[in-house]
């Protein structure tokens, strides 16, 4: 039983390295991640924040802090490291938009046109309690305003 | 053979709904009423015939009918019997299948319920409804033909998409959300039909429509808690919502039914807000057709966008006409559908509602931009851009947050207007539950703005709306001397739409604290571990027994067994995290294991390992609170059950109605 297994785990593990190492582009690293210790918290905290607004290639919209996926646990080492070397959070980040595309962001930067999307929200809100506040005035005024 | 049968039967229904659909305005044209009869026939006719087609896919992918070419794109000879027969949604064309069938079972459930009722307006709504069922019928036997012969027959298929058979929620969240969506298109159909036979301006239609919205709202509200939760089991993040665009499509909808839900009541008892309740119903509509579209199209990348084709074209001419056709209707309309109604006050629980109503549209707006935006990008331009987490997270929580504050607010005030001195002896009360919560929160460790506020705010709400069921009970317990129980009993017994919605409140507030207890104070660590290490996050403990492999029909899995290892080092619990490498993926399905309690999850994914079972890579994850999330759906179920019910209306009688309906409810409304 236990032989068996064990020929389950190498097969299944060589079939998965054959058939991965195209998605695996644009990482330099493909050992295995170095697993964080207690000792350097204070980087694991900026790895974290910086994983957070960056997204996993391969997933739907997870971040590479939140992606399970090998390719998120190696970009994330790649994203340690640079800090470590003492890169800035921003210039990491463009690193990876050097290499992906805008599209890896999370977060769309305020800039040009993406400006409408962080706008028309806020617009709309005010624009709702001016008319929330208008209608309710009205509604409430004394009769003989209204017909 | 089957097959021919089943197209047979959805050309034959086409034939029968827009026959249907069709002879219902001759019909009321030219008096002959007793036609209906024949467009009431074409209801049952299709969802007998859709029925067929149905049961036939279910047939043939059971008995492996690889000539059937959705047989041969789904299904397998070795995955298990359960989730061949759930293949039925697990890809387009079977979905679009599903969809047919419910909005068939909606349709003659319609005519059952209300044929009787004299007037124009349920035909008017049973057309509209033949109508969408046209659209789909189209789709059934054009693009999305789930019977094509196949030849040669393939000796065996791939199987339905992995993450789709690695979890029995699958059985559970898509037709729950397809009752909710689906749903969504009777109210849709009473509007157009109150429209068309100038009923809008009565409240006899609204009265119909509630309740097929609160219980397509309720399906909702349980398909999107089973969603997160199948996200939470399956994906392997330990989280349950991404805003993701096919999570977002199933919110939005959720959003204006919510808000419908609520400016309704100010249109029945002010006879108000009339156009706007009428524009929700059609909004709801449409964001749902909206939601197919954006899954089912690939137009986005998504989980759920598992084909493309030329369907989108389809999806986007039917938007494009149920868009210009309500339009025209309800600006064409909307001087006759408009009253004028007057406010007691504004400090009543209509204000409230009438903020309720700009925060829930605000939300879904800024969702909807949100999920709309990254095509907007790519179009003008050419740039592809992610719109994610930190993105909702920053524009969406204050609306939301503001929206736990108003649950608190609106039950506390009474209808009609209050003095400022009353109002504030009603308000005041539940701040001391807001204060003690948000204290405690504090005191955990929690820092951000939002996280403090949303606590205090769900402490408030739950206190006022508890605080609506104890005031009535005491009066109860008073006056008639009745026990606490009978008296809790028979004050939601005597006005269940009022305290159906305080329980579906209650539901709301316990997912909201769980969300953000959850979301605040969960931690995480990862390690590699060789068999008999250790692993220690938040006081939670596990330890590495020894790595195992399993051959299934349909997959290889691997798992790592974990010992959680109590205070005193003795073992108080396994778990088992696993992955499933299945023949038809390169990826590997996450399984994580959930240790669930009270208090919280331990939640442990497998992450990586050595072939040669030397040392794994886990993922411990301490959530706290998250199994709040899940009851809550159910609370809100429960809530929108009671809410269903006709007991009594509330104290306040209902505004009169304006106009002369045309027509009497008869007794089946």
């Amino acid at each position: 039983m236990k032989r068996h297994a064990l020929a389950t785990l190498a097969v299944v593990a060589g079939a998965l390295c054959a058939a991965r190492p195209a998605s695996a582009q644009g990482v330099e690293a493909r050992s295995r991640p170095s697993v964080a210790t207690a000792a350097d918290s204070a980087l694991e905290a900026q790895t974290t924040a910086v994983a957070s607004t960056l997204r996993c290639p391969v997933c739907q919209g997870e971040s590479l802090q939140d992606s399970p996926s090998d390719l998120a646990r190696q970009m994330r080492a790649v994203v340690r490291d640079k800090l470590r070397a003492g890169e800035t959070p921003d210039e990491v980040r463009a690193y990876f938009v050097s290499k992906y595309g805008e599209w890896i962001l999370l977060e769309p930067t305020m800039t040009g046109l993406n400006i409408l999307l962080y706008f028309i929200p806020v617009l709309l809100v005010i624009g709702g309690l001016v008319l929330v506040a208008f209608l309710v005035r009205r509604w409430t005024a004394p009769e003989s305003t209204t017909p | 053979m089957i097959d021919l049968l089943a197209h047979n039967a959805l050309l034959v229904s086409l034939a029968a709904v827009a026959f249907g659909a069709i002879l219902t305005p001759v019909t009321i044209r030219t008096g002959r009423r007793e036609w209906l009869q024949l467009v009431y026939g074409a209801v049952y006719a299709n969802f007998l015939l859709v029925s067929i087609a149905a049961v036939s896919m279910v047939v043939a992918l059971v008995t492996h009918d690889f000539s059937v070419s959705y047989v041969a794109q789904v299904g397998s000879r070795s995955t298990p019997l359960l989730f061949t027969v759930i293949s039925l949604w697990g890809a387009l064309e079977g979905s679009i299948l599903f969809w047919a069938w419910v909005l068939g079972l909606y349709s003659a459930a319609v005519v059952a319920l209300h044929r009787r009722r004299l007037g124009n307006l349920v035909p008017y709504a049973v057309m509209t409804l033949l109508a969408v069922a046209a659209f789909f019928a189209i789709l059934l036997v054009g693009p999305a033909d789930p019977f094509l012969p196949v030849f040669p027959v393939p000796a065996d298929g791939p199987g339905p998409n992995t993450l789709l058979q690695n979890h029995y929620l699958m059985a559970v969240h898509p037709p729950l959300l397809y009752l909710g969506y689906v749903g969504m298109s009777v109210p849709f159909a009473f509007a157009l039909g109150a429209i068309f036979s100038n009923e809008a301006a009565s409240n006899d239609w609204s009265i119909l429509s509630r309740r097929w919205m609160l219980t397509s709202w309720g399906f909702l509200s349980a398909a999107i808690i089973a969603g997160m939760w199948w996200s939470y089991e399956v994906l392997g993040w330990g989280g349950y919502w991404a805003w993701d665009p096919v999570e977002n499509a199933s919110f939005l909808p959720w959003l204006t039914a919510t808000a419908y839900l609520h400016s309704v009541m100010v249109q029945e008892r002010r006879n108000m807000l009339r156009l706007w309740t009428l524009n929700l119903c059609v909004a709801t509509f449409v964001l749902t057709i909206l939601g197919t579209f954006l899954t089912r199209s690939g137009i986005l990348s998504s989980v759920h966008a598992f084909t493309t084709g030329a369907i989108g074209y389809y999806f986007l001419a039917f938007i494009a006409i149920v868009l210009v056709t309500t339009l025209m209707l309800v600006a064409g309309n909307s001087e006759r559908i408009q009253t004028k109604g007057k406010l007691g006050g504004a400090a009543s629980r209509e204000t409230v509602f009438l903020l309720n109503n700009l925060f829930l549209t605000a939300v879904m707006l800024t969702v909807l931009v949100g999920t709309l935006y990254p095509l907007v990008a790519e179009a003008v331009r050419g740039v592809k851009v992610s719109v994610g987490v930190p993105f909702f997270n920053r524009m969406a929580l204050p609306a939301m947050v503001s929206l736990l504050f108003l649950m608190g607010v609106g039950p506390a005030l009474p209808w009609g207007s209050t003095t400022w001195a009353d109002a504030r002896k009603r308000l005041y009360p539940p701040g001391i539950a807001a204060m003690i919560l948000g204290a405690i929160a504090v005191i955990a460790g929690a820092r951000s703005v939002y996280a403090i506020l949303a606590f205090a705010f769900v402490g408030y709400a739950a206190m006022s709306n508890v605080r609506e069921f104890w005031i009535g009970m005491r009066a109860r317990h008073r006056a008639h001397g009745e026990s606490w129980p009978t008296a809790l009993v028979r004050l939601v017994a005597g006005n269940r739409r009022r305290y159906g919605g305080y329980v579906a409140h209650i539901g709301v507030l316990l997912i909201a604290l769980g969300i953000t207890a959850s979301s605040t104070f969960r931690s995480e660590r990862e390690a590699t571990l060789t068999p008999g290490q250790t692993l220690t996050v938040a006081g939670h403990t596990v330890r590495l027994k020894n790595l195992w492999g399993r051959e299934e029909p349909q997959r290889s899995v691997i798992g790592a067994t974990m010992d959680v290892v109590g205070k005193n080092g003795a073992i108080i619990g396994t778990m088992e995290p696993r992955m499933n490498y299945y023949r038809v993926s390169d990826q590997p399905v996450p399984t994580p294991a959930v240790r669930s309690s009270i208090t919280g999850d331990l939640y442990v994914n497998l992450m990586a390992f050595e072939s040669s079972g030397a040392n794994a890579t886990v993922k411990v994850i301490v959530e706290p609170f998250v199994p709040w999330i899940w009851f809550g759906g159910l609370v809100i179920v429960i809530g929108a059950i009671i809410g269903l019910g006709y007991g009594g209306r509330s104290a306040t009688a209902p505004a009169p109605a304006t106009n002369p309906a045309p027509s009497i409810a008869s007794a089946d409304s």
